[in-house]
């Protein structure tokens, strides 16, 4: 077994399943928490993880597939998804993806499903087809204002990680999201937004 | 060069007088007076500036005398203006004018969480690191890129200090709380289940703020405890996520919760998972002082004409990603 990555709460390891390539990603004991709540976090992110990877799937959002769950050692064994993780690619294709991401996005909340962690990590191109991953803390949730945490965490990580291209690729995003939530539900999520980063510390008040 | 910084934003008042010999700077002097809230109570804007005033002239003159110099041979002044509660603020930036305008000292408005970031780098050495900023006024997750500081997480309602400040002055402690809450949780190891609420890469506080009260009404020690256990695994979380997403190799800790050993405890392991290096602002300089922004007025007087008397202004709302840095 080969480390790919140590990630921020989980290790991938690169491996094999009835002979095709595999990850494993298992969420290790971290000493520094204390272990009921540390134990409790693996489990739930575990389970949560697998069951929304596989339901979103029923909606057409492309994830890897789902080969095999420990839940006493809080781990998945998942299909390998061999491309590129769209952090890394060159910034006008991040520009240009962004509209698919965003028309991802919108999908998933059209079904109900906040993703929780979107960063542009957690998008992996393969093949012109940009995958999902990552649903560790994901919810189902059909409220507004957690659609709209969603929006706001990857304006902050585009804004932060990909500052000179952040204008375009936003603006492309909300392309594609508007286009799959339509224009009222667009009007009222971007407003949220803008009351959530109102409630920020410091925030420029009117 | 000589420079003074002048610190009135929140609780303290506090001169600092650093000499700067190229990149290098020796803080000479850190003179400060903490006004000090009744127990359970927070800071009443208008007591602290009350206090702030009638200390100034002791501060000021102590922070010479220390530093063993006169107003004279000073080559700038610093003040903080901004984030921080009006009244306050208001009294650093009328000494510090006083001081510019009488002797033509050359005048600086420092951002305070700037401040915080760049006397933490002169004291650490940390060259390009991940800060994690937490105080009563912040919690962040920043780094450097393209001349500003940027947010890469943030608390979403209250900050790390006001959720210990305002559990322990439920409790009967006297802010700042946050060592009373340590002492205290160091006594128990019964965990009992708070809301853990990390969104991305931010957190919220506020949920657990009401939960750990009511935790509190049968054992404070089990409070203190869980609490700490529950609100620092969230930060920790957080700094993971933003250390594996940003591949940084340092990390360093500023603000005065820095001061938690707990906290430090934590992180500390988690940078040895990331092969990162740990950085802690001294305690000393953890909180609020002169220092922060006299050493930062003197990295802005290397780019910069001191600015006009008339632009002297104190802004409440200042947050540190607005600033463009380019020294």
């Amino acid at each position: 077994m080969k480390l790919l990555k140590k990630g921020a709460e989980a290790d991938l390891y690169q491996t094999k399943w009835q002979n095709s390539k595999a990850i494993l990603k298992i969420r290790k004991i971290k000493n520094y928490r204390n272990s009921l709540l540390d134990l409790k976090i693996r489990k739930q992110r575990t389970i949560k993880e697998c069951q929304m990877i596989s339901f979103v799937k029923s909606f057409g959002i492309p994830t890897p597939l789902i080969y095999f769950v420990n839940l006493k050692t809080t781990s998945i064994m998942m299909q390998e998804i061999p491309g590129t993780p769209v952090h890394d690619l060159p910034e006008s294709k991040i520009v240009e993806l962004s509209k698919d991401i965003g028309k991802l996005v919108g999908t998933l909340h059209k079904n109900g499903v906040m993703h929780g962690d979107l960063t542009t990590s957690n998008f992996i191109l393969f093949k012109k087809t940009v995958f999902v991953i990552d649903f560790g803390l994901s919810q189902n949730t059909i409220k507004s204002e957690d659609h709209a945490v969603d929006l706001r965490l990857i304006k902050e990580i585009l804004n932060s990680a990909h500052a000179k291209i952040m204008l375009s690729s936003w603006e492309n995003f909300l392309h594609g999201y508007k286009s799959i939530v339509g224009s009222a539900y667009y009007a009222k999520i971007t407003k949220l937004v803008s009351d959530i980063e109102s409630r920020g510390r410091y925030a420029e008040v009117v | 060069m000589l420079g003074l910084g002048i610190e009135s934003t929140a609780h303290t008042f506090s001169c600092a007088i650093i000499e700067k010999k190229g990149n290098n700077g020796k803080i000479l002097s850190d003179i400060r007076k903490i006004y000090r809230p009744a127990d359970g109570e927070g800071i009443h804007p208008r007591e602290a500036s009350r206090h702030h005033i009638e200390n100034s002239s002791i501060v000021l003159s102590e922070c010479l005398k220390k530093a063993n110099i006169t107003i004279k041979d000073l080559d700038i002044v610093s003040y903080a203006a901004g984030p921080g509660l009006g009244p306050c603020l208001r009294v650093g930036a009328v000494v510090a004018r006083s001081l510019s305008s009488f002797y033509k000292i050359p005048i600086y408005p420092v951002n305070h969480a700037i401040g915080h970031i760049e006397l933490g780098k002169l004291l650490t050495g940390a060259t390009n690191p991940l800060v994690l900023l937490v105080s009563g006024g912040h919690t962040m997750l920043l780094a450097f890129l393209n001349k500003q500081w940027r947010v890469f997480g943030e608390t979403l309602d209250i900050t790390l200090g006001q959720l210990l400040d305002q559990f322990g002055r439920s409790i009967g402690f006297a802010s700042p709380c946050g060592k009373n809450i340590e002492e205290l949780a160091s006594t128990s190891s019964n965990y009992v289940t708070l809301p853990y609420s990390v969104k991305g890469n931010d957190v919220s506080f506020s949920g657990l703020l009401s939960a750990t009260k009511s935790v509190a009404k049968k054992s404070k020690t089990d409070a203190c405890y869980s609490l700490q256990e529950t609100a620092f695994a969230m930060i920790s979380e957080t700094v993971e996520r933003a250390l594996s997403f940003t591949r940084k190799k340092e990390l360093m800790i500023v603000g005065g919760v820095a001061a938690n050993k707990r906290l430090s405890e934590m992180l500390q392991n988690v940078c040895k998972r990331h092969g990162c290096k740990f950085y802690v602002v001294p305690i000393q300089y953890a909180g609020d002082c002169g220092s922060q922004i006299c050493w930062t007025g003197l990295l802005e007087s290397k780019v910069k004409q001191g600015t006009l008397l008339k632009d002297t202004f104190v802004k409440q709302s200042w947050r540190l990603d607005s600033v463009i840095v380019d020294y």
